[in-house]
C-alpha cells in the first residue's frame, strides 16, 4: 500500500468520520413507540394528564405542529392563542353545544370537521394511530392547559370492551365500537352529533322517529356512506359525518343498529 | 363363488381404501391444525442486533444494486457516443466498466441472498406476510436475474466479437437490453419497499395478505415517485463511481498518457454525476408531495417531526456536493487555455455557494419540549428565523443551481473564441437571462414572506421553472455562439493537481452517504410499523432510532461498501489489464471537448488526446 492509497483512504474515511460526527453533534431525537396505556375506572386526572403530556410532546408528535410559533402548521395549543387563552380555556367556547371535553375528543378523532380558520386540513385522525386510552389521555392533558380536567375513567372504554369491538382493528390501534346493545351503541357513538331519546347533541338530524323517515337500507347506506346523501335542512353539514363506521362496526353491530333505528317511529 | 370371492376381495379393497382415505384426511387435518406459524421474530442477531444486521446488509446491497444499475446506463451511453460519434475511447471506457460489473454483479446477488436469509430468520412473520402478497413478483424477480446475467455475459464477452457494422449495433442493443432488465428489477423491488411505506388504503390489520389485490399493492402511492427518484439517483451514483475510479487511476498513473486518459474519464464521470444530480431535487419534490398526498401525518413526521434535523444534515451534505463539484470544475479551468480569464469570478461564485449552504442548513421548525420552546421564544430561532423558512431555502438552492450551471458554462466557453458576428450580443443576452432569472428567484423568495403558505408553495414552482428555462435558453445560446468557434488551444488533459482528484473522492463518499441517509428517511417515516398502519413492529427495535445512531449504521455500511468496491476494482484489474490508452491512430482521432461533448469543434491540427509533449506539471502537482 503506497502513499496514494493512504491518502485516498484518509480522504474517504475522514469524510465519513466528519459526517458521522456532525450527525451525532445535533440534538438526538428518537421516535418512540406510543406507550400502551391501560387505565381502570379509578384512574386519576393526574395520571391521565401525565400520560397525555408524554404523548403530546413525544410519540404522538403533536408538538411538531401545535407549538407556539407564528409559522406553525396548526393552532398553538401550548400557550395563549390570539388572545383567546390557552386550549384548556377556550375549548368549551369553540362549538356551541359541545363542551370542552367533547370538542377536544372530536377534534382529535374528526379533525377535519373542526378546522380552525386559516389552517389547512392536514391533521390525521388520532384514533388511526392511538387507542382510546391514549386519545383520552391527550384530551385530559389539553384540558389541563388552563382548564379543568373532566375526563374520568368512565369516559374510557375498558380494554375488554375495546378488544371485543373490532377485533384486530383495536389491537392495531384502530378503535372499534364497544358493546352489542344497539341502544348503548347509539348513545355512545351517534348521540355525539344527533339528538336521541331526550339526550345527545343537536348537530345532525335527530334520530328519534328515524324509522318513519328512512328505510332500513337507507339508514344502512347513510351509516356506511354518509357523504352519499343528506337530510333536508342539513345540507351544509354534508361530509361532516365520519365515514369510518363501516370499518369500526362489526357486521353484527351494524345490523343491530340499523334494525333498531329503523324501528324508531 | 369365485365371483363372490371377487366381490368380497373388492369389498376389502374398498374398505381399506375408505379407511386409508379417512386416515389420510385425519392426518392431513392434523397437519393443517399443526401448520407451522412463524414466530414474529427470530433470535436476536449477535452483538449488533437484528435491526442493525438487516439494515447494514440491505444498505450495502442497495449500494451495489445502484452501482450495477447505474453503470450500465453509463456504459450504454458511452458506447453510443463511440458508435454514432466515432470516438473509440468511449468504447474502451464502456468496456472497462462493464468488466467491473461482472464482479460487482456477483457481490450484489450475494448480498441480496444474505438479506433474504436474514429477513427469513430474524423477521419471519414479516417475510411471510410480504411473500404472501408478492410471491408472483418475487418469482419474476429471480427470473429477471437469469435474463440480466445472460445479457451481461453476452454484452461483455461479445465486445470484441461484435465490434463492426451491424454486429456492433446488435451489441449496443444488448447494452440497452441490460438496462431494460435492470430497470424491471428495480421496479419490482421498489414495489416491495414502497408497499411497506404506503399500502393500499383499503387494507386493515385484519386483511389476510392472501386476499390483497396484487396490482394495488404493487403500484401503490409512492411506487412511481420512488422509481423516478432511484433511476435518476442511480445515474448520478454510476457517474460518481466512475469519476472516483478514474481519480484513483489518475493518482496511480505512471505515464502522462495514462494520466491524461484518466483525467478525461474523471471529468466525464463527474459531469454526468453533477449534471444529472441537478435534476434530483425535482424528483425528490415529487416524492415528498406524494408522501403528503398518501398520509399527512407521514409527511409531517418526515419534514417537521422527529426527522426535522435530518434535512439539516442533508443540506450540509448537498452543500459539500455543490462545493466539491464546483471546486473540481474551477481547478479544471487551469488545464484549459483561456480558462484563466474566468478565474477572478470563482471567488464570487464561492461566496454565493457558501451563503446558500448556510441558508439552506438553517433549521426550520424544531421539535422541542415546552421548556426549550420557551427558552427559544417559539419553534424558530429569534435571529435565524427568516432564513429557516422554505422561501429562503428555495431561493438559496435555486441560486446554487444557477451558480453551478454558470461554472459549467465558463468551463465550456474557456478555450473557445467565438467567431459568429453576434457573439458579443449573444453573450450579453446570456448574462441578462441569468441576471433576470436570479432576480425572479429572489423576488419570489422575498414575496413568499408576505403571502399565506398555500400561495408561497406555488412560488417555488415559478422559481424552479425560471431556473429550468434559463438553463435551457442559455445553453442553447451557448451552443449557437460556439458554432465555428476558434480554439484557444487543446485542453491539457492530465494537467490537474492531485487535490482535484481528492475532490472526486469527497463527491463519491458524499453521494454514497447521502443515499444511506435518504434510505433512513424513507424507511424511518414508517416509525414503529413494518407495513405502515398494517403490520406493527413489536420487536425490541420498534422505536425509530435517532440520527446519531443512524449515522453510525450508515457510515458502517459506506465503509463496507467501499472496501468491497475496492476489492471489486482490484479483481476487475486482474481479469484484464485495461487497454485504455489509445493507440497512436486512435489518439489522432480522439478529441476531448469541454462539457463531455463528443463534438468536433477544433481544427484537425488541434486534435489529440494526452498531454502535450514538454508540458510542465501545474504548481502543486
Amino acid at each position: 500500500m503506497g502513499a496514494v492509497d493512504l491518502k485516498v483512504g484518509g480522504v474517504v474515511f475522514g469524510t465519513i468520520l466528519v459526517f458521522t460526527l456532525v450527525a451525532n453533534a445535533i440534538p438526538q431525537v428518537q421516535s418512540d413507540v406510543p406507550e400502551l396505556i391501560a387505565f381502570g375506572a379509578e384512574v386519576t386526572a393526574e395520571e391521565l394528564v401525565a400520560a397525555g403530556e408524554g404523548l403530546f410532546e413525544g410519540a404522538g408528535g403533536c408538538i411538531a405542529c401545535h407549538a407556539e410559533s407564528a409559522g406553525a402548521r396548526g393552532p398553538n395549543l401550548v400557550t395563549d392563542y390570539q388572545g383567546e387563552g390557552t386550549i384548556g380555556q377556550r375549548c368549551g367556547d369553540r362549538i356551541p353545544g359541545l363542551d370542552c371535553k367533547e370538542y377536544l375528543y372530536q377534534s382529535l378523532t374528526l379533525p377535519v370537521d373542526h378546522l380552525v380558520d386559516d389552517y389547512p386540513p392536514i391533521m390525521p385522525a388520532l384514533d388511526r394511530t392511538m387507542n382510546p386510552q391514549q386519545v383520552w389521555a391527550v384530551v385530559a392533558f389539553l384540558q389541563s392547559l388552563g382548564g379543568e380536567v373532566t375526563v374520568t375513567g368512565a369516559d374510557i372504554p375498558t380494554e375488554d370492551a375495546a378488544g371485543d369491538a373490532g377485533g384486530g382493528l383495536a389491537a392495531a390501534g384502530i378503535p372499534g365500537v364497544a358493546g352489542s346493545d344497539p341502544v348503548e351503541i347509539v348513545n355512545q357513538e351517534c348521540a355525539l352529533c344527533h339528538l336521541f331519546a331526550g339526550g345527545g347533541i343537536e348537530l345532525g338530524p335527530p334520530l328519534d322517529g328515524l324509522g318513519a323517515r328512512m328505510t332500513a337500507d337507507e339508514i344502512r347506506i347513510s351509516i356506511l356512506e354518509p357523504g352519499a346523501g343528506v337530510s333536508e335542512g342539513y345540507e351544509e353539514l354534508l361530509g361532516a359525518m365520519p365515514a369510518t363506521f363501516g370499518d369500526r362496526f362489526t357486521a353484527t353491530q351494524l345490523e343491530s343498529v340499523v334494525s333498531y333505528l329503523s324501528g324508531l317511529e | 363363488m369365485i365371483q363372490d370371492r371377487s366381490w368380497a376381495g373388492a369389498g376389502r379393497w374398498l374398505l381399506s381404501a375408505v379407511v386409508a382415505l379417512a386416515a389420510g384426511l385425519l392426518l392431513a387435518e392434523t397437519l393443517v391444525a399443526q401448520a407451522y406459524v412463524p414466530p414474529d421474530y427470530g433470535a436476536d442477531f449477535p452483538v449488533i442486533g437484528s435491526r442493525a444486521a438487516v439494515w447494514i446488509v440491505a444498505q450495502v446491497h442497495l449500494m451495489f444494486a445502484a452501482f450495477v444499475l447505474g453503470v450500465p446506463m453509463f456504459a450504454v451511453i458511452a458506447e453510443a457516443i463511440a458508435l454514432f460519434g466515432g470516438e473509440d475511447r468511449y468504447d474502451r471506457l464502456a468496456k472497462e466498466f462493464t468488466r467491473l460489473l461482472l464482479v460487482a454483479y456477483s457481490a450484489t446477488a450475494l448480498l441480496g441472498g444474505l438479506f433474504v436469509f436474514l429477513l427469513t430468520t430474524l423477521y419471519p412473520a414479516l417475510w411471510s406476510y410480504l411473500s404472501e402478497v408478492f410471491r408472483i413478483s418475487m418469482w419474476m424477480y429471480a427470473g429477471i436475474f437469469f435474463a440480466e446475467s445472460a445479457t451481461l455475459y453476452m454484452y461483455y464477452y461479445g465486445w470484441d466479437q461484435w465490434k463492426k457494422g451491424r454486429a456492433k449495433l446488435g451489441h449496443w442493443g444488448l447494452g440497452l437490453l441490460l438496462n431494460v432488465w435492470g430497470t424491471i428489477a428495480l421496479l419490482i423491488a421498489n414495489s416491495w419497499l414502497t408497499f411497506m411505506m404506503s399500502p393500499p388504503g383499503d387494507l386493515t390489520p385484519d386483511t389476510s395478505p392472501a386476499t390483497v389485490q396484487f396490482w394495488s399493492a404493487f403500484a401503490n402511492a409512492t411506487w412511481m415517485p420512488i422509481n423516478v427518484h432511484r433511476l435518476i439517483a442511480n445515474a448520478v451514483f454510476g457517474g460518481a463511481i466512475v469519476a472516483a475510479y478514474a481519480a484513483y487511476r489518475f493518482l496511480k498513473a505512471k505515464s502522462d498518457e495514462e494520466r491524461a486518459h484518466y483525467d478525461w474519464m474523471g471529468y466525464v464521470g463527474n459531469m454526468i454525476a453533477i449534471g444529472v444530480f441537478l435534476v434530483l431535487p425535482f424528483a425528490g419534490y415529487y416524492l415528498g408531495r406524494e408522501i403528503y398526498e398518501f398520509n399527512q401525518q407521514m409527511g409531517v413526521t418526515m419534514m417537521g417531526g422527529f426527522m426535522s434535523w435530518l434535512w439539516i444534515i442533508q443540506a450540509f451534505l448537498i452543500g459539500v456536493l455543490f462545493l466539491a463539484g464546483n471546486y473540481y470544475l474551477w481547478i479544471g479551468l487551469g488545464r484549459i487555455p483561456g480558462g484563466e480569464r474566468f478565474a477572478p469570478y470563482t471567488k464570487w461564485m464561492l461566496l454565493v455557494l457558501v451563503v446558500g449552504v448556510i441558508v439552506w442548513a438553517t433549521p426550520h421548525t424544531m421539535i422541542a419540549d415546552r421548556a426549550e420552546l420557551a427558552a427559544m421564544g417559539g419553534t424558530f430561532h429569534p435571529f435565524l428565523q427568516p432564513l429557516g423558512v422554505m422561501s429562503a431555502k428555495n431561493t438559496a438552492v435555486n441560486l446554487m443551481i444557477l451558480t453551478t450551471f454558470l461554472s459549467f458554462l465558463l468551463y465550456r466557453r474557456a478555450n473557445k473564441n467565438p467567431t459568429v458576428s453576434w457573439a458579443r450580443t449573444g453573450t450579453l443576452s446570456q448574462g441578462i437571462v441569468l441576471l433576470v432569472c436570479a432576480l425572479v428567484v429572489l423576488f419570489y423568495g422575498i414575496a413568499g414572506y408576505f403571502v399565506p403558505a398555500i400561495v408561497r408553495i406555488g412560488f417555488s414552482v415559478y422559481q424552479v421553472l425560471a431556473v429550468l428555462f434559463t438553463i435551457i435558453a442559455v445553453l442553447v445560446l451557448d451552443i449557437l455562439i460556439a458554432r465555428g468557434a476558434e480554439s484557444r488551444g487543446d485542453i491539457r488533459w492530465g494537467r490537474m493537481p492531485p487535490r482535484s482528484q481528492y475532490a472526486l473522492f469527497v463527491l463519491v463518499v458524499t453521494f454514497t452517504w447521502l443515499m444511506g441517509l435518504m434510505g433512513f428517511a424513507r424507511s424511518g417515516i414508517r416509525q414503529h410499523w413494518h407495513v405502515y398502519e398494517i403490520v406493527q413492529d413489536t420487536s425490541a427495535y420498534a422505536a425509530t432510532p435517532a440520527l446519531g445512531y443512524a449515522a453510525q449504521i450508515i457510515s458502517a455500511s459506506v465503509v463496507i461498501f467501499f472496501l468491497m468496491l475496492a476489492f471489486v476494482f482490484w479483481i476487475g484489474g486482474m481479469i484484464a489489464k485495461p487497454a485504455l490508452v489509445p493507440a497512436a491512430a486512435d489518439a489522432a482521432a480522439a478529441e476531448p471537448v469541454p462539457g463531455g461533448s463528443p463534438g468536433r469543434s477544433g481544427s484537425g491540427a488541434d486534435r489529440g488526446g494526452g498531454l502535450e509533449p514538454g508540458l510542465e506539471p501545474l504548481p502543486g502537482t
